[in-house]
């Protein structure tokens, strides 16, 4: 009987034993198993991504002092195996228009975002930026920059010259200088109005002054002044009057 | 104590990393100084004592403005600006605002009012156009 209930005992834990291996077995294989998806799932997004290789993301430009426009061209190749939709195109200035030449570019193309640098009458250095969204999950945003450099023929400080109501009509001075890379020999200052009188001089290489004069301070008055560089083109204007609020003593 | 000093050396890092990387990178936006900022409720109380500037492009001046608002901005600077100072009076404050608070023209503007005309009390509202719609 004992005989009996030992090599029962003993069959039952070999079968035990058996279930346990064999448990442990296929845990192991899902765990191969998962494991290989993962690596797999890896590789083939490693490999069958979308990928937006920008050229260069900073241009700077060097317009012309006549000109109206800069426009930077930011080149790009999708270099993924997998197309690359643009989802929005935002400038930092309602002056700055960017332009995509497509709405999705396949795999291995190349092509350009243009934004158009409206540059009306602003000076010095401009820096605008361009943010470029696409459904590329590594790379969704990239900011794009357009530095724009223009030159300034014409220093004109101040741009404005005031006096208060009563305030003696002595005159006031404008400084021009001419800008780097620029020269200017003589100076033409015209004024709207005939209550001020303007009296230029040169002080040095490129370097002047507008003595600015109102005739009286008794009443609200204006003038805008026409500075007129010789040999140039472009027109630049400075402010005169006398407002109508009492001169502080 | 080493475990705080490996937690501050830590958060520092990402901070010396962005001033590396960003080092030679130049901001699109002008700095401006808190004191010449000003908020809605700010430039609101001035009432009448406040000039109103619009650094808007045109077609948005055109399409809705802050009542009394003044167009000046960068593409027709030249033609706009007599037209503003002749509105101007030196015992007021002038408000430039633009778009939303991640536009730039407004400091432009005001940028220029102050160096290039030499004006007092130019402020850039904050928040812009956007924040003064919100607190209408």
């Amino acid at each position: 009987m004992v005989a009996i209930r030992i090599e029962r005992l003993e069959l039952e834990e070999r079968l035990t034993g058996k279930a346990r291996t064999s448990s442990i077995k296929m845990m192991n294989m899902r765990t191969v198993r998962l494991s290989l998806a993962a690596i797999l799932s890896i590789f083939v997004c490693a490999v069958a991504r979308a990928e937006l290789k920008w050229e260069q993301t900073a241009v700077e430009l060097h317009p012309a002092a006549t000109d109206k426009e800069a426009v930077g061209h930011f080149k790009y190749q999708n270099t993924g195996s997998k197309p690359v939709r643009f989802e929005s195109v935002h400038t930092s200035c309602g002056c700055t228009a960017a332009q995509t030449q497509k709405d999705e570019v396949p795999p291995g193309e190349k092509g350009e975002i243009t934004a158009t640098f409206k540059i009306g009458d602003r000076t010095g250095t401009q820096v605008k930026t361009v943010t470029v969204n696409t459904d590329d999950p590594v790379n969704a945003t990239t900011v794009l920059t357009l530095k724009a450099v223009i030159p300034q023929e014409l220093e004109i400080n101040p741009s404005f010259v005031f006096w208060g109501q009563g305030e003696a009509p002595k005159p006031k001075t404008i400084v021009v200088r001419a800008g780097k890379d620029f020269s200017v020999k003589q100076l033409k200052v015209t004024s709207s109005s005939p209550d001020f009188e303007t009296k230029v001089a040169q002080t040095g290489k490129g370097q002047f002054k507008i003595d600015v004069q109102p005739h009286d301070t008794s009443r609200d008055m204006a003038a805008t002044l026409t500075i007129q560089p010789e040999g140039s083109s472009k027109t630049f204007y400075a402010m005169a009057r006398v407002t109508n609020v009492p001169a502080v003593q | 104590m080493r475990q705080a000093l490996i937690l501050v050396v830590l958060a520092f890092l990402p901070g010396i990393g962005q001033a590396l990387y960003f080092r030679d990178k130049v901001s699109w936006q002008s700095p401006v100084p808190a004191s010449e900022m000003v908020t809605v409720a700010q430039a609101r109380a001035w009432g009448r004592n406040a000039i109103w500037v619009d650094a808007r492009p045109d077609v948005e001046f055109e399409r809705d403005h802050v009542s009394g608002a003044v167009p000046l901005n960068e593409d027709r600077w030249n033609e706009l600006l007599p037209r503003f100072l002749a509105t101007w009076s030196p015992e007021k404050r002038v408000v430039v605002y633009c778009s939303s608070q991640s536009c730039n023209a407004s400091r432009e503007v005001a940028r220029r009012l102050r160096h290039e005309a030499q004006l007092k009390n130019v402020f850039v509202l904050q928040g812009g156009w956007e924040e003064w719609l919100e607190e209408k």
